[in-house]
């Protein structure tokens, strides 16, 4: 009886904090517009960092599996074996892997027909194909030579040099990799977002409203309170979040459709049970509410020393600059998944949403990043708690007898 | 008469960086009886706020006892505040909540039995005469709609002790009456109210006690009439500053008083 009164009492709290939330124009409004401004240029950012081709070191190798399927230009292997540090193997198995770039070269009317397959999400492939088309047209040129000499035809008649282009992941993956990298860093940006604002409103705003002193005084616990606001503000932060990660998958994927109806004059059908499936959506959705639960604790312990929301505003905004970058890291290609990926909070989530995506199921990562986590908020509420259930911080007077100790401790050592 | 709520020797110290450690209260003890009204008197920075939070269990004091309808606010906080109603110097109401949500939510935040909840908010509404704005947004009401709202939400679990920091600071003379009359009939019904004003006109108009509190310490208690007698003024304004200019004097006085 004593447990449910204790729930009941809890679930009230929470559901006044939330409605406090949700009913205020501003926040909301924050919380939605501002990453709807983001879109934008989010998409722009992350098409230009695709379009990049990052720098070769001088020992960087590629496979080159060539298939020859006309003898009369047998000799095309010298020509492209003059590229640096290509590998070339001759074959005839068409086995396309995204390890290497697969060169089929057939004869069309006398003249070599080039057919590449290759992973063009792969920055060094595309560099390492800027090369190879060089050398592909300067031998076409060749060939072109010869058969103009040995025929009457005018020169502008050959004036065609054609490579077929395949690229190897196909429409749907190439896009479940962009949306892998999308969709973790800015669902983690809308959920900062969302438990930045409500950690301010619930904490900093209700000091300045004077409502947290007025609950203080009924018969709840400091402690039951204190919970509270970081539940409601861990939900707040998840719907953001869910929101703007729905709202940004269809503009996306908009957008997408869209360009491929001006260029490829075909409309794009993603399949979107590749990211809307119960495992997904379960392992996404239990992995962000451990991270922005850690999150809502140290927002609600920083804005907590803050008497008004202007200065929570003020004193939350480092914590939302360094987990924002933490989530950024995601859209590096280079960075793998390791135990050091897993310890580091914020990123190892983004990390583990990120393989999700692309079905890439690396359990033992999983686990330790969901551990990690859990050690994480552990240490954060054996750390912050006994702050945040300071009188002094709870009513809006930062200074605790923590900080006097240091500032009598730096006083000290000043004097010295 | 029953002894509601007896300070004992309460004393709380602040940290300043200026001033170092500061006495907000200095070994202050009185005793309020059921159904009495004590009014708490000082200038803004008396300590009247500070005292009053710890009566709430808002801060806990350096040293000195506090005991709220025979609860010790140490030992028993919960009890405490389940045996009170605080009225902070602010309305202090979640601004985007309808009064009407703000009675009913603080109802069930004190355990107020569920199934009589609906009833006992109707009825305060009625009494505080509510009805036309109980499901505006309290943001959107005027001061004085905001106050009454705010002593509605603190008795709504029907406290014996009514803790009223300031109730009619910055309302104008209409509504500070109407609150007035709400408390002297809150008084009638049997509670105990504690009531701190820097405004000496209505403390003289509602309170059965007084204590004039100065710079943390208690510098007397008494009823008007007592008042009048140890300083020899008539007028509340006049006893208050013939109390803190002549602090030391009054104390020998009523020493000599309680000898005789």
């Amino acid at each position: 009886m004593l447990l449910i009164t204790k729930i009941y009492t809890m679930n009230t709290l929470i559901r006044i904090y939330l409605k406090d939330l949700l009913r205020n124009k501003y926040t909301t409004m924050m919380v939605i517009l501002v990453p709807i401004l983001l879109y934008p240029m989010l998409y722009w950012g992350i098409t230009q960092f695709l379009m990049v081709k990052s720098g070769l070191t001088d020992n960087q190798e590629i496979n080159l599996s060539l298939d020859i399927r006309s003898e009369k230009f047998s000799s095309i292997k010298d020509s492209i074996a003059t590229i640096h540090n290509f590998s070339i193997t001759e074959t005839s198995n068409e086995n396309f892997n995204k390890d290497g770039i697969y060169l089929i070269v057939t004869e069309v009317d006398s003249l070599p027909y080039y057919t590449v397959h290759l992973d063009s999400t792969n920055s060094i492939q595309k560099q390492f194909f800027g090369k190879l088309e060089g050398k592909l047209s300067d031998y076409y040129d060749l060939q072109l030579g010869g058969r103009i000499d040995a025929s009457a035809y005018d020169n502008e008649y050959f004036d065609t040099f054609w490579i077929d282009k395949h690229n190897i992941d196909g429409e749907y993956e190439t896009m479940t990799k962009i949306l892998s990298m999308i969709i973790p860093l800015m669902s983690i940006i809308t959920i900062i977002a969302g438990i930045g604002t409500g950690a301010v409103e619930l904490t900093a705003g209700h000091t300045e409203d004077k409502t947290t002193e007025t609950t203080l005084t009924t018969s709840l616990s400091r402690k039951k309170i204190i919970m509270a606001k970081l539940i409601a503000t861990n939900i707040y932060g998840l719907i953001a979040g869910i929101l703007n990660f729905t709202f940004l998958t269809f503009v996306i994927l908009q957008i997408i459709n869209t360009l491929m109806m001006q260029f490829a004059g075909k409309s794009f059908d993603f399949d979107w049970s590749l990211i809307f499936n119960i495992k997904v959506i379960l392992i996404t959705f239990l992995s962000l509410s451990i991270m922005s639960h850690m999150m809502s604790l140290i927002f609600v312990a920083a804005a907590g020393f803050a008497t008004k929301r202007k200065e929570g505003n003020i004193l939350i905004t480092p914590f939302f600059m360094a987990f924002m970058m933490m989530s950024y890291v995601v859209i590096i290609p280079a960075i793998e998944p390791s135990l050091v990926i897993s310890m580091v909070p914020v990123l190892n989530i983004a990390m583990m949403i990120k393989l999700l995506l692309v079905n890439d199921l690396q359990l033992v990562f999983f686990a330790e990043s969901v551990l990690f986590s859990i050690v994480w908020m552990f240490l954060l509420y054996k750390l912050l708690l006994p702050f945040m259930l300071e009188e002094e911080i709870i009513l809006g007077n930062s200074n605790t007898s923590l900080i006097k100790q240091i500032k009598g401790r730096f006083a000290k050592w000043k004097k010295k | 008469m029953e002894e509601k709520i007896v300070i004992k020797n309460l004393t709380k110290e602040f940290y300043d960086e200026q001033r170092g450690t500061v006495k907000a209260v200095n070994n202050l003890s009185f005793t309020a009886y059921a159904g009495e009204i004590f009014g708490l008197l000082g200038p803004n920075g008396a300590g009247k706020t500070t005292t009053l939070r710890m009566m709430a269990t808002l801060m806990k004091p350096n040293e000195g006892t506090i005991s709220i309808n025979g609860f010790d606010t140490a030992q028993n906080a919960q009890n405490v505040r389940k045996s009170m109603g605080f009225l902070s110097a602010s309305t202090a109401l979640y601004p985007r909540l309808s009064p009407r949500e703000i009675i009913t939510y603080f109802a069930n935040l004190n355990g107020y039995p569920e199934e009589n909840t609906k009833e006992r908010v109707e009825e305060l509404i009625k009494h505080f005469d509510i009805t036309k704005y109980a499901d505006t947004l309290s943001e959107k009401l005027s001061t004085g709609m905001k106050q009454i709202t705010s002593i509605a939400r603190t008795i709504v679990h029907d406290p014996p002790v009514l803790i009223l920091d300031e109730p009619s600071s910055g309302l104008d003379v209409i509504v500070a009456q109407k609150i007035h009359e709400h408390i002297v009939d809150l008084k009638n019904q049997g509670k105990t109210i504690i009531f701190s004003s820097h405004n000496m006109g209505e403390v003289e108009k509602v309170c059965d006690r007084i204590g004039v509190i100065n710079n943390g310490k208690l510098l007397t208690t008494g009823t008007l009439n007592e008042l009048r007698e140890i300083t020899g003024k008539y007028y509340m304004e006049e006893i208050f500053i013939y109390l803190v200019q002549e602090y030391e004097s009054v104390k020998q006085k009523k020493i000599e008083t309680s000898n005789d």
